[in-house]
């Protein structure tokens, strides 16, 4: 689908962190003591943060129509025979790789300041 | 299934209305029969007003902190509802999501405001103008107050006022756009669960009979109006003659000044969200360019290729760009206008006329739609057309774009894009418009400002928000006192 609103984009990303966050809880059922409850918890609150931002950052001032952004190109599915570490490591590096790209794209500075803060977060590894 | 039929909420209780007459309320995407709103009948109104006056004494002794705190309540019941009230806006309206939800958070935005009244509508005193006496200026609340709403933003409108004139003291009559009055009444809900005593806050539906009925009443302070030119002036003059206030924001022709060194792409966006946003139904719409000099064919190309691709849908879609227009008789409008420019001699380089949008055959869709080589004497540079129209016209420099402007009778918004301070400080010196935009296309004035507006845009002194809208709700009382 065409990410061509403010809110279609801040929706989508909502649903990759609802995707990820789905993807943890799954993981700390087969891991208990792995990382991943509080990877679900960072992304659950990321999702949160994320619906704020849809309600309190839209200003009808600057409501441009935004182009060249799809959410085909952010769509994850790992390799289930694969390291869940792995797994996850692809899931973040995807949704940084949206955020970064969306941030370039949206043209509301709060929104974009968030989006870039929440790629280099997922970088960096945040809950790990 | 049956069809809701709206009610009134009248004296912290809502009614059935009386009335045999009742409109329909469609949604704009699909054509189909939403809701169905009555039009009271006189006995409904009077009820309405006693309720207000009646509620207005206790609620005027009420301190200013527990006002706020009802409201503060309120604010929590918007914004847990939030996404109900955007999805209700864009059934009822026709606008994007994106759109509604901003509409929605103006809304809230107002609620905000209003929270800080207990400081906001403190007075001012002065020791010793003259020897041994003081003299103080204190803010009281007037009495019951109307707002008669727009369908274009029918859940922000009312809040442009309503928060700000309940914190007050006054007491509060909202008669919701007949066209859009769902939301207005979803909210009703919220101020009934936030328990503001019975007849602080009153909603009754209606169309001109109603709106005739309060702004002849004796009991009714004043009148807040957002609508047509046509309209503002009646209420305008009808409330003068029965001695009430009135502040009646208008009609818009809003032109866009495109200088040659604006930033080209950010300048487009820009010009596309204002002209093409909310459909073009709304007073701050941009609906003239004025290409200056050199820029004027690069920007006329950019637009039309850009405009072009806007995605045109269902608002609730959130992958759509643009939504349909409102009513069938808008959309009849806006066709007329569209031949009229034809007919005029303008070159029609973008069509919006004959769009089909997949599964809804019975929405009122038009698209953007771009007139080239306008003259500013043609009905389409002069008259409101209130939908997805954009005009071009080329000017020689600055001053012929100040001349356009000047030469329009409505003075709501003008805006002008540009890279140099100087023009931009001209631009907002000289122009005869009552909100300037300076590199942004909807000039649309947050809570704590007034939404201004000029000429045939607004008739009245004091507008609505902000300080303005204190002044509107208060009487300012002089006390000089000096103790023996």
């Amino acid at each position: 689908m065409e990410l061509g609103t403010f809110g279609a984009i801040l929706t989508f990303a909502m649903e990759l962190e609802g995707q990820a966050a789905a993807f943890y809880e799954r993981a700390a059922e087969h891991d208990p003591a792995g990382p991943y409850h509080t990877r679900a918890r960072q992304a659950r609150k990321r999702v949160v943060r994320l619906e704020r931002a849809r309600r309190e950052g839209v200003s009808e001032m600057i409501l441009e129509a935004i182009h060249g952004l799809s959410s085909e190109d952010y769509q994850v599915e790992p390799d289930p025979g694969a390291a869940l570490e792995a797994q996850a490591a692809l899931l973040e590096a995807t949704a940084a790789r949206f955020y970064r790209d969306a941030a370039a794209k949206i043209p509301i500075p709060e929104i974009e300041r968030l989006f870039r803060r929440m790629a280099r977060d997922l970088s960096a590894g945040e809950g790990r | 299934m049956t069809t809701e039929q709206l009610r009134n909420y009248i004296d912290g209780a809502w009614e059935t209305s009386a009335s045999d007459e009742l409109l329909d309320v469609r949604n704009p995407a699909t054509g189909e029969v939403i809701a169905q709103t009555p039009l009271s009948t006189s006995d409904e109104v009077d009820a309405a007003v006693a309720a207000a006056r009646g509620a207005f004494d206790d609620w005027r002794e009420t301190p200013p902190a527990e006002r706020a705190r009802a409201m503060f309540r309120l604010k929590a019941l918007m914004e847990e509802h939030f996404e109900d009230l955007s999805r209700t806006i864009v059934l009822e309206h026709g606008k994007i999501l994106d759109e509604a939800r901003g509409e929605v958070r103006r809304a809230i935005e107002n609620v905000d405001m209003a929270l800080g009244m207990p400081s906001l509508m403190m007075g001012y005193n002065a020791e010793d103008i003259s020897s041994g006496i003081d003299e103080t200026c204190i803010y009281q609340p007037v009495g019951p107050f109307v707002c008669v709403a727009p369908f274009n933003f029918p859940a922000m409108v009312p809040f442009w006022f309503l928060p700000t004139a309940v914190t007050c003291g006054n007491t509060y009559i909202v008669k919701p756009s007949e066209t859009c009055p769902i939301s207005q009444n979803r909210i009703f809900e919220l101020l009934d669960e936030a328990d503001f005593p019975p007849g602080v806050v009153n909603l009754i539906n209606g169309s001109r009979d109603v709106v005739d009925a309060l702004l002849t009443h004796p009991d009714i302070a004043g009148v807040s109006f957002v609508g047509s030119t046509p309209v503002a002036r009646h209420i305008y003059a009808t409330a003068a003659a029965h001695g009430k206030r009135a502040q009646c924001q208008a009609g818009a022709k809003n032109c866009l000044v495109v200088m040659p060194d604006a930033d080209l792409d950010r300048t487009v966006a820009a010009l596309l969200t204002s002209a093409f946003g909310n459909a073009g139904q709304r007073c701050l719409a941009g609906a003239l360019v004025l290409a200056v000099g050199e820029v004027y064919e690069p920007l006329r190309d950019r637009l039309v290729e850009r405009a072009a691709l806007l995605k045109m849908g269902n608002g609730m879609d959130e992958s759509v760009q643009v939504g349909p227009v409102t009513t069938r008789r808008s959309l009849e409008r806006i066709l007329g206008y569209t031949q009229q420019g034809l007919d005029e001699g303008a070159r029609l380089v973008l069509d919006g006329r004959g769009v089909q949008v997949d599964g809804h055959p019975g929405g009122y869709f038009v698209g953007p739609t771009i007139f080239d080589g306008v003259d500013p004497g043609m009905a389409i540079a002069r008259e409101e057309i209130f939908g997805p129209v954009l005009g071009i016209i080329p000017v020689d420099d600055f001053d012929a774009a100040l001349a356009v402007i000047d030469d329009i009778p409505f003075g709501n918004a003008a805006s002008l894009f540009t890279a140099s301070g100087r023009w931009a400080r001209e631009f907002r010196y000289r122009a005869r418009v009552g909100n300037i935009g300076i590199n942004i296309g909807v000039a649309a004035p947050v809570a704590t400002f007034p939404f201004a507006g000029m000429k045939d845009s607004f008739f009245g002194d004091t507008h609505g928000q902000g300080r303005d809208g204190i002044h509107f709700f208060t009487d300012r009382k002089v006390v000089i006192e000096r103790w023996f």
